[in-house]
């Protein structure tokens, strides 16, 4: 190359917003399609999506988003049965594959209440908006959850 | 994830084939296993995949062009497909 650049990999960009194990297992299977596919991803827990990697919240029971009460909670129960593994360890897994950086919105930590300690160690840093739309400005697909 | 070594098929110069029994395993899982011992066996490795997801017709013949791999077999079974692949480059 002639600009002295290295070649950027695809990259997905995910901003996630919920909280309910239905919005986070598709979140956690396709970054794990994602990373299958090499491309690296750059995930942004704003909000509820924060809650999700609170380490108090690692063994909470599955949790459906409002709407979906009954089905959702049957969804849950015919998952377990199958021994689907959870978004966790989805997520822990397309970790252990690929590049996965997850970053905690300092807004949402700060209205929360949280420290960094609280979060699961996959959670990389806390990040700033203005820094992860920087490190996502190349993404080739974004998503918003 | 089980894996096995069997003894290399006749005609070939002691080469590893590894089984990576996916059954059971939902989508992307099968591809994800297969991604994962891929990038852990050397070159020259031949994998037995079994997988029981529909969504693995697509998606492992899509990944290992892509990724410049050869798919050596791909044989419908009884409620599950086995793939047999081969990492041919590092």
């Amino acid at each position: 190359m002639t600009t002295g650049e290295a070649p950027r990999a695809a990259q997905m960009a995910v901003v996630l917003t919920e909280s309910a194990s239905d919005k986070l297992l598709p979140v956690a299977t396709l970054v794990s399609g994602a990373v299958a596919m090499g491309m690296r991803v750059d995930i942004f827990a704003s909000y509820w999506g924060l809650t999700a990697f609170l380490r108090a919240n690692a063994t909470a029971p599955a949790t459906v988003s409002p709407g979906h009460g009954p089905e959702g909670l049957e969804l849950e129960e015919r998952l377990r049965a199958k021994k689907a593994p959870s978004w966790r360890a989805l997520l822990e897994m397309a970790r252990s594959i690929g590049e996965v950086h997850i970053y905690a919105c300092s807004q949402s930590m700060d209205l929360l209440g949280l420290t960094k300690e609280q979060l699961d160690p996959m959670v990389e840093s806390v990040s700033g908006v203005a820094t992860f739309v920087d490190r996502t400005r190349d993404a080739s697909v974004s998503y918003f959850v | 994830m089980t894996e096995s070594e069997l003894a290399p098929a006749e005609g070939r110069a002691a080469q590893k084939r590894l089984v990576v029994d996916a059954r059971g395993s939902w989508c992307p899982g099968p591809l994800m296993e297969l991604v994962r011992v891929i990038q852990e066996e050397p070159a020259g490795t031949e994998f037995e995949l079994l997988s029981s997801d529909e969504g693995s017709r697509k998606d492992i013949p899509m990944w290992l062009e892509k990724a410049g791999h050869q798919l050596v077999e791909m044989t419908p079974e009884s409620g599950f497909d086995r793939y047999v692949v081969r990492k041919t480059h590092d």
